[in-house]
């Protein structure tokens, strides 16, 4: 069962495209992890699936079911930028969301915020941007929802409470519920998610289960100290992503079957052959940066 | 519990294998012994900080490898039946990924069979010198 179903979803701004044509499953229980570079569409996507912006085209169904008042309920929202009121305390937000939603736990926000070492008598005015981030934290975990859509919900935070937050995601997971954020930050994302997609120019470029993108994506490295050896067949297999070359060294990016690829590099003539991991930040760099653009020679020809 | 595992999330090396590797390596060093508990799946994600589904995947095949067995609303258990053939199973499994690695090493540098053979019987006889 999915928690989220996101189908074909478009969304322009005039003549620019920010989202593309989106579809992404996010099974329940899941932890799923938006990753992408500035203006990839991630917010935009957040924003059409909560009904704050309207889509241009595509669908989005929350356990089979379209965004409804009465699903409001379920569903928890962290917004990149603050969208706390100023002249008002913490704690008179925390009161507003005790009034606005049924299933909202004054003594567990007040908690998380004591977590936080945030003073509820304190007005959001004398908050710095990471505390503001940690109150609206605060507010959508006491919320009880089953689903939790959260924008960049460590932006200013230290690295204890970002880690802080992250126990907050993971322990959500642990109950069952449902979890999709956005970070910049790829080694939380490793962490705490199970699936990520990569957005790119407002497409998912990437999607797939953590471990097993890891499992599968490897770098297979030889030494070929002729340079005119024509790995042409070896490169030309479905398998390999993205060809570097250098004067003596080929690299190839593997999408799956790292050691039959390592044996063929090996039967081909290539000395020093090694299978390299890839970390979800390497596997990220590789999926948003084309090959030319990191590879000082990987447009030379193989064979030149 | 203390901190019986550890992971690095961020190695290339998926987080359910490196759980997989130090169960099964805790086991055959006797860490963890025969009937031993587990941490619960939720208590491993929050005490290490990363995905319980995760650590749920990696506990599954830890049983069916027969390492563990859970216990519906009890937890996970190191196994008692056939702890000796589990603990040399284990053993095995984690020497095997090791001289996986160095052999895939040697041929890669250009060794042949024979030299490699070689090398392995030196290390034997370091290693294991009453058994020569």
């Amino acid at each position: 069962m999915n928690a989220i179903e996101i189908s074909h979803l478009s969304k322009r701004y005039g003549s620019s495209v920010a989202v593309d044509d989106l579809s992404l499953q996010i099974p329940s229980g899941t932890v799923f992890g938006l990753l992408g570079p500035n203006g990839s569409g991630k917010t935009t996507t957040f924003k059409c699936m909560l009904g704050l912006m309207r889509s241009n085209a595509g669908s989005v169904e929350y356990a089979g079911q379209p965004l409804a008042p009465a699903s409001f309920e379920d569903i928890a929202y962290v917004p990149e930028r603050s969208v706390l009121y100023d002249w008002m305390t913490v704690a008179q937000h925390v009161e507003m969301n005790r009034r606005a939603f049924a299933r909202f736990d004054p003594s567990l926000a007040e908690q998380l915020l004591t977590r936080f070492s945030i003073d509820p008598r304190k007005r959001v005015r004398a908050l710095s941007k990471g505390m503001r981030t940690a109150v609206m934290v605060s507010l959508a975990f006491a919320r009880n929802a089953k689903v939790l859509i959260l924008d960049e919900p460590t932006s200013g935070l230290d690295p204890v409470n970002q880690r802080h937050v992250l126990g907050l995601i993971v322990n959500e997971a642990a109950r069952g519920n449902t979890v999709l954020f956005s970070s910049h930050q790829i080694g939380q994302v490793e962490r705490a998610a199970d699936r990520i997609a990569v957005l790119e120019r407002g497409r998912s470029i990437l999607t797939g289960q953590v471990d097993d993108l890891k499992a599968d994506r490897k770098i297979v490295e030889g030494v070929f100290l002729d340079g005119t050896t024509d790995i042409t067949a070896v490169s030309t297999d479905p398998r390999v992503a993205r060809v570097d070359r250098t004067e003596r060294i080929v690299r190839l990016l593997v999408t799956s079957g790292a050691d039959d690829m390592a044996q063929r590099m090996t039967a081909a003539g290539a000395t020093g052959v090694r299978v390299l991991d890839l970390n979800l930040e390497d596997i990220f760099f590789y999926a948003v940066s084309p090959a030319d653009a990191t590879s000082d020679s990987a447009s030379r020809s193989i064979a030149s | 519990m203390p901190a019986v595992l550890t992971v690095d999330p961020g190695s290339g090396v998926p987080i359910y294998l490196q759980i997989i590797e130090q169960v099964k390596r805790s086991v055959a060093l006797g860490v963890l012994q025969s009937g031993e508990q587990l941490p619960t799946v939720k208590q491993l994600a929050l005490d290490l900080t990363i995905n319980p589904n995760t650590v749920a995947r990696a506990y599954r095949d830890l049983e069916r490898d027969q390492v563990i067995e859970t216990a519906p609303g009890r937890g996970s258990f190191v196994r008692q039946n056939g702890v000796e053939a589990n603990v040399r199973a284990a053993a095995t499994d984690v020497a095997r990924g090791a001289v996986d690695g160095a052999l895939r090493e040697a041929k890669s540098l250009g060794l042949t069979r024979a030299d490699v053979r070689a090398t392995v019987d030196l290390a034997l006889d370091r290693w294991f010198p009453e058994e020569r």
